[in-house]
């Protein structure tokens, strides 16, 4: 199939592409700004605080680790920024902040540094920390608040500030104070799951919807993604592969069943499918190496998701399909490593 | 195992065949006296723990029952009286208050939950031909999201005078959505398992309430 | 069944107890079934969600092991060779079944919350192990003072898992509740998951726990050592 990449990969003068872990990390970060930004615009200071609060224990946690286990602190290549601003931007934007440092905790603890750091990490980290989230607090985390709220930039949601380890009030109270007009707390996949209201492909293409903090606006995420692809940052297989095999997926629901299933344009847009393409399945460290091995990890992923969103019980599929994928990378390098010069006649010989 | 084993020609292994036999086949005997010991000697406090499960059930969903005959249902839908507490299949329990007087009939219903098989029991009363109180006896629903079909005091008054009859289904609908005496407000934010109990009630109460309603005479007067 | 380890006498991964010792304390604590030779594991992550339900278990467990090597100790010099591994799983087996019965007699809750894992004891390797490695070569009252300590250290185990468990995830230490009814429960610790991160915080403070210990021992030994020829030490500094 693509021969001619798998070359460029594996044959012996390897060509230094000129650009160091760190500056790629750095990038990744810039790209992940404007995300942040328009985070904080529509759901206003609580979304704010919750990134501070991600990459500082974050940054914390490793450094603290470093230092207790003798080696040179690695805050310094960036990479646990960029797992604490997606850990914050998977999570809703009024997630209590004592929950945000447990997730960063256990993202950078358990989940890099226990393995050996960046490099070694066999899952993308920020979606560990989340998926304990998930498991440990399910209330809290599908807790969203609608976009554009009023006074957002000037109050915070009020479970923004539960006291450590006690319950987050229920929000109803507080959404129905200030939201505007239609923007309700749930979200689109939620609303599309349990009540069957599909929402606009433009609304979720802007984002001016209730979601995790960073996942709203498509259009955003794409162009941010679209700046590290053309400065050879990330590879562009992986969520081009992943959102054809969601898009594929649920154009196959829907076709079978035009009633129940939403079509792909929805299926792309709605949830965290584009972030989770973009930024989390496109960690360099937990994807495969091949070309063909990309393009077999990132369809599966995409699969995964729709199937986890239309048969499963949880309205929102991305994150185990990538960390699923994340566990199948090496097995999927082994599958598709690019058959060396002569080998077979060696094996033929024996 | 690893233990060597005498060739098989050689002379003693007649013998020993004999008191391997032999010695299985005490400590076998010895076992099965032993089984047979502890089966009867905790039969009857294992039945009685049994009742006072089902009483203290049928109690809470039928207030004031002092009494109840188990019926057990048929493949043709015939009844009959059901000594034995732990004998299983289709069945249900007629509940009567001191005096005698029939209040309603406890029935049990189990459904696939959001985990796993939810288990549970409901009061129904043939008469009104409605669901008069539902309690949860067995689910591993998420804790604190899906479990609260168990505990959560609004979704339980769902279940206070729920339309039965057979002209329409029960239905989960939307959390603050219920209109109609037949349908059940689900919990916001645990759908799937509120949603499983609605399904698990109609497929239950559709089933159940004909064969009530055509043996009433006799349920009445707990024969 | 689910153990990982179904042949005993080669499955413990700490070295053999050492001679002399109390079989009682042996089990409870040197060789904890759990936390030292990491055996039934099965059990140890499936019931430990509630401490009512490790304890019941664990106290299950311990009756099976006391009876059977009881049982198998007392048989162990009549039983011919050949058959003695279907011997011992014939009176282990006898021994569930009446754990079985007393369990539903004691509460049909317990009982059903327990589930399959009553019967399961049969599968859980400890037991075997203690028949096989303990009771068919040792006296009868060892054999019992062996299969309490075993059992009870499994059941100590299974209540430092249970009560992890019960009180991060449900706010509750035996049904009574800890923190008031704000308190947010983390859901994660009564899931599987949740059975495998309090194991291994667990593993982790014993082992971390015992390290330090043989350091010290170590330390103690080497300075017991460089105090006895003293004399010849100074002479080689100088």
């Amino acid at each position: 199939m693509s021969t001619a990449a798998v070359i460029e990969l594996r044959t012996a003068p390897h060509l230094h592409s000129g650009l160091s872990v760190e500056e790629i990390m750095r990038n990744v970060v810039y790209a992940l700004l404007p995300l942040c930004a328009y985070s904080v615009w529509l759901f206003g200071l609580s979304a704010l605080l919750s990134m501070v609060t991600a990459v500082a224990a974050c940054v914390l946690t490793e450094h603290l680790i470093c230092v207790a286990s003798k080696r040179p602190t690695t805050i310094g290549d960036w990479s646990v920024v960029i797992t604490g601003l997606l850990l914050a931007l998977t999570l809703p934007p009024g997630f209590p902040l004592w929950m945000v440092v447990l997730g960063s905790f256990i993202a950078v603890g358990p989940a890099k540094m226990l393995f050996g750091g960046l490099g070694f990490n066999a899952f993308n980290p920020a979606l560990v920390g989340r998926a304990f989230l998930q498991a440990a607090f399910p209330v809290a985390i599908t807790s969203y608040t609608p976009a554009l709220a009023l006074h957002r930039f000037t109050s915070f949601i009020p479970s923004t500030f539960a006291i450590p380890l006690l319950k987050a009030e229920p929000l109803t109270a507080w959404i129905a104070q200030v939201r505007v007009d239609a923007f309700s707390g749930a979200t689109p996949l939620v609303m599309q799951k349990f009540d069957h209201v599909t929402t606009d492909t433009w609304t979720l293409f802007l984002g001016t919807r209730a979601g995790s903090a960073g996942e709203t606006s498509a259009l955003l995420i794409a162009l941010c993604g679209a700046y590290l692809v053309l400065r050879r940052m990330m590879d562009w297989r992986i969520p081009v592969a992943m959102l054809l095999g969601a898009a594929l997926t649920g154009m196959a629901y829907h076709l079978a069943s035009p009633a129940l299933y939403p079509g792909p344009g929805f299926v792309l847009f709605s949830g965290g499918l584009m972030l989770g393409a973009t930024f989390m399945a496109t960690d360099p460290v937990a994807s495969p190496t091949t070309p063909l091995g990309l393009w077999i990890y990132g369809l599966l992923m995409g699969l995964i998701t729709v199937v986890i969103r239309f048969q499963g019980g949880l309205a929102e599929g991305v994150m185990y399909a990538i960390l699923l994928g994340n566990a199948l990378s090496p097995l999927i390098d082994r599958l598709t490593q690019p058959r060396i010069y002569g080998a077979q006649a060696k094996e033929a010989a024996r | 195992m690893s233990t060597p084993v005498p060739p098989a020609h050689a002379q003693p292994s007649m013998a020993n065949a004999i008191r391997m036999i032999r010695v299985l086949g005490v400590v076998s005997l010895l076992c099965g006296v032993f089984i047979a010991g502890a089966h009867v000697t905790t039969l009857e406090r294992i039945r009685h723990n049994h009742e006072v499960i089902l009483r203290s059930s049928v109690a809470e969903l039928l207030p004031g029952a002092t009494r109840e005959v188990i019926y057990g249902v048929e493949p043709s839908g015939e009844l009959t009286i059901l000594s034995d507490i732990e004998e299983g299949g289709s069945r249900f329990f007629a509940g009567y208050d001191a005096s005698g007087k029939f209040l309603g009939v406890v029935v049990e219903a189990s459904g696939r939950g959001y985990a796993d098989v939810i288990s549970a029991m409901y009061s129904y009363s043939p008469e009104k031909r409605e669901i008069t109180g539902f309690k949860v006896v067995d689910m591993k629903e998420t804790p604190g999201l899906g479990s609260r079909i168990g505990t959560d005091p609004d979704f339980l008054a769902n279940f206070k005078a729920l339309d039965a009859s057979l002209g329409h289904p029960i239905t989960t609908v939307k959390h603050g959505t219920k209109k109609n005496p037949w349908e059940i407000d689900a919990i916001s934010g645990a759908t799937i398992s509120s949603r499983a109990v609605g399904r698990m009630l109609e497929a239950s109460a559709s089933k159940m309430a004909p064969v009530i309603a055509r043996n009433l005479n006799r349920i009445e007067q707990g024969n | 069944m689910s153990d990982p380890q179904p042949i005993p006498s080669c499955c413990g991964t700490a070295p053999p107890a050492p001679g002399g010792s109390n079989p009682f304390v042996n089990g409870l604590w040197k060789q904890n079934p759990v936390f030292v030779q990491v055996l039934g594991m099965c059990p140890t992550l499936a019931i430990t969600n509630s401490v009512r339900n490790a304890l019941a278990m664990g106290l299950a467990t311990t009756f099976v092991l006391a009876s059977s090597n009881t049982l198998i100790s007392m048989v162990r010099k009549l039983v011919p060779k050949q058959v003695r591994i279907a011997t011992y799983i014939a009176i282990i087996a006898t021994s569930v079944t009446v754990v079985d019965y007393l369990v539903k007699a004691a509460s049909i809750s317990v009982y059903k919350a327990l589930g399959p894992f009553i019967p399961l004891i049969v599968a859980n390797c400890i037991i075997l192990e203690r028949a096989e490695g303990f009771a068919s070569k040792k006296p009868v009252f060892a054999s019992l003072l062996d299969g309490l300590g075993m059992g009870l250290g499994f059941a100590f185990a299974l209540t430092c898992l249970g009560s992890v468990r019960e009180i991060l995830g449900a706010g509750t230490f035996l049904g009574v509740p800890l923190f008031g009814s704000h308190f947010e429960p983390w859901v994660l610790f009564l899931l599987p998951p949740g059975g495998f991160i309090s194991l291994a915080l667990w593993l982790v403070t014993f082992t971390t726990f015992r390290q330090i210990k043989a350091r010290r021992a170590a330390r103690a030994a080497a300075a017991a050592a460089e105090t006895v020829p003293a004399g010849q030490l100074v002479e080689v500094r100088s």
